[in-house]
């Protein structure tokens, strides 16, 4: 929860504030990209004084709650200590191994799902029939909730890391499926029409035209299906228990009613989501942006 | 320098015409031209019907199919409102009403007409965009193949920029040169060549966002160039510039079809434009959805938009749309 409004929060901030230290230097390079035309390499000192006040404000706030003592210190810990639990969690390797793991899932998932819901998002473009019929399918598995494949998943799958990709894939597969059968056919007409006076067709014209031209909103929708596959991976790693990922750390944490480790584990999960979205898709979608030249009016 | 312009007024298809000339050079224009005029024009277009569906998607004929089985009241408004040339049962109307026309190597033709007279529809047909329901488009005498997937010798320019964003403008131009497969040594030669005849050398590696407006023309003209195609097909390409860019690019589409000879096909709604650019004027009527009249301007280009000769084929070009008007206000 806290995590969320927290996202929130710096999303509404057009200087990108950052929380950690980890992604504040994504903020930092982030800047430095939005003024590559030009200013280069140029360090915005507003920016990390943002950053930092913000985290003041906020850890002095979450401190001050812990001072007025109206839960237990068991249940509502201080920050210090959520630090010292981040500490030991780091030493004793869990969290790394936990980071590891949820990051190969993530990756594996996604990848998968780039490349079924490609293949199908493009056949969908190319046969118009199967594309009307399996565009009102996959809408329909788009918004249904990716926790609800989960007792799917154990009964067919098992309590398995298969059994996991399963849900991540189902959670973000129909958004890659969708997205690139829009993106492709919202290609403005003229880019085809002038390419095919050109002489191109058939696989020059997807490859050279298509592909390039649809690439803005392709970019959003793998950003979307990249923050479905997240949601549904945490989910599943708390539900599908394997003894690893972040999810299952979260899930001992509660286990053992230790609310330091919870809150420890949320921070990393909050902070490895902000540094993906903005080291990655920001960052691709800032260059297509800017090649284009759709970003003018930001500037 | 004295021009005694021989305007002939001609009818369509027929290519006789009237010498009528003084200047030396004008003389050795005409000789050129009587060379020519046996040969068999380099396009033709033969006898074009073309209708759309005006209430669908063009050339849906299972919507077309629905549409004549069920008679609804519009169908019946649409028969009060629309004039004799509309093909009512079916929901089309016609657009190009049996169109021939025939140009000839190295000419220069601009066909001027009030909007949706087929302007448009005609330079897509010759494109090979869009398909006539009926007749044929020759070129050099031979039907051009159906089954074809396009035909890179007639290349167009469209009227809004249809460059591609993702490529800067040497990768624009080189772009059609890249899907045929030519080498990347005479890729570069061809389209360093041609951004240099349109003056964008400097420019080769900006982005298409960061030209104006006619510069992104330029890199249209010189994508289209680089082809290397027989025919220019140009649809109204400079109807969005401002009035000095657009002299100065007609000085430079001048010099371009000066010096490669290039057949050009100008289509445009300004009749400034038209004949101020063509050998050849051909009106399209949105009447008729033909051609009505053609003329034929024998003064040298550059030519001064000011001259009096113009200004008398500008007058007889205005007059032939008021009579179109007229007649669509009878009707």
């Amino acid at each position: 929860m806290i995590c969320r409004l927290l996202r929130e929060n710096d999303d509404d901030n057009d200087n990108s504030v950052a929380i950690s230290s980890t992604t504040s230097l994504a903020a930092e390079k982030e800047s430095t990209l939005r003024n590559d035309n030009s200013k280069k390499h140029r360090f915005d000192i507003t920016d990390v004084a943002n950053v930092a006040l913000f985290l003041a404000v906020f850890v002095g706030l979450w401190q001050l709650v812990t001072l007025l003592e109206i839960w237990p210190k068991t249940l509502l810990p201080p920050p210090a200590q959520v630090a010292i639990s981040i500490s030991e969690l780091i030493t004793s390797n869990s969290l790394i191994i936990g980071i590891a793991t949820t990051l190969w899932r993530l990756v594996a998932g996604f990848a998968i799902s780039i490349a079924v819901g490609g293949v199908v998002g493009l056949a969908m473009v190319k046969f118009q029939g199967f594309g009307k019929t399996m565009s009102s399918f996959a809408v329909g598995l788009l918004t249904f909730p990716s926790i609800a494949w989960i007792p799917f998943a154990i009964l067919l799958i098992g309590f398995n890391d298969l059994g996991i990709l399963f849900v991540v894939v189902m959670a973000s597969v129909f958004s890659v499926m969708i997205s690139t059968y829009g993106a492709i056919r919202n290609v403005p007409p003229i880019y085809i029409r002038a390419s095919k006076n050109m002489g191109a067709h058939g696989f020059a014209l997807f490859r050279h035209v298509m592909i390039p031209a649809a690439t803005p909103s392709l970019i959003g929708g793998m950003r979307q299906a990249w923050s479905f596959a997240w949601h549904a991976l945490i989910g599943a790693e708390m539900l599908i228990t394997t003894l690893s990922g972040l999810g299952y750390i979260l899930a001992v944490g509660r286990e053992f009613n230790d609310m330091s480790q919870i809150i420890a584990v949320m921070i990393t999960i909050f902070a490895i989501g902000l540094l993906f979205d903005r080291a990655i898709f920001l960052r691709l979608e800032e260059k297509v942006r800017s090649r284009w030249g759709l970003n003018q009016h930001a500037e | 320098m004295c021009i005694d312009a021989s305007m002939a007024l001609i009818e369509t298809s027929s290519y006789t015409n009237k010498i009528n000339n003084n200047s030396s050079n004008q003389e050795q224009r005409e000789q050129q031209r009587e060379e020519t005029l046996d040969l068999t024009p380099i396009l033709h277009v033969k006898d074009v019907y073309k209708s759309f569906d005006y209430k669908n998607n063009k050339n849906n004929r299972v919507s077309k199919i629905a549409n004549y089985e069920c008679i609804s009241r519009k169908q019946q408004q649409q028969q009060l409102l629309s004039n004799s040339t509309s093909n009512l049962r079916t929901f089309t109307h016609d657009v190009l009403n049996g169109v021939d026309l025939r140009i000839r190597e190295g000419e220069f033709v601009t066909i001027v007409g009030p909007s949706g007279c087929g302007k448009s529809t005609l330079l897509n047909i010759i494109a090979g965009l869009d398909r006539p329901d009926s007749g044929s488009l020759l070129i050099r005498g031979a039907a051009e193949d159906r089954n074809k997937a396009s035909s890179t010798n007639r290349i167009m320019i469209f009227q809004e920029s249809a460059l591609f964003p993702w490529l800067n403008v040497q990768e624009n131009v080189e772009f059609g040169l890249k899907i045929a497969k030519v080498h990347k040594d005479r890729r570069q030669q061809v389209v360093g060549k041609y951004i240099e005849m349109v003056g964008l050398s400097k420019f080769s590696e900006s982005l298409v966002y960061q030209l104006s407006g006619g510069m992104k023309q330029r890199v249209a003209i010189a994508r289209a160039l680089a082809m290397e195609p027989e025919v220019l097909l140009m649809d109204e390409p400079f109807a969005s510039l401002d009035v000095q860019t657009r002299d100065l690019i007609h000085d430079e589409l001048v010099g371009i079809h000066k010096t490669t000879g290039k057949t050009i096909l100008f289509v445009t709604h300004n009749i400034n434009e038209a004949v101020l650019l063509g050998d050849r004027v051909i009106i399209l009527s949105s009447v008729l959805k033909n051609i009505k009249k053609e003329f034929r301007i024998d003064i040298p280009r550059p030519r001064d938009p000011e001259s009096p000769e113009l200004y008398e084929i500008k007058k007889q070009i205005l007059k032939e749309f008021e009579s179109d008007l007229q007649i669509a206000k009878r009707k």
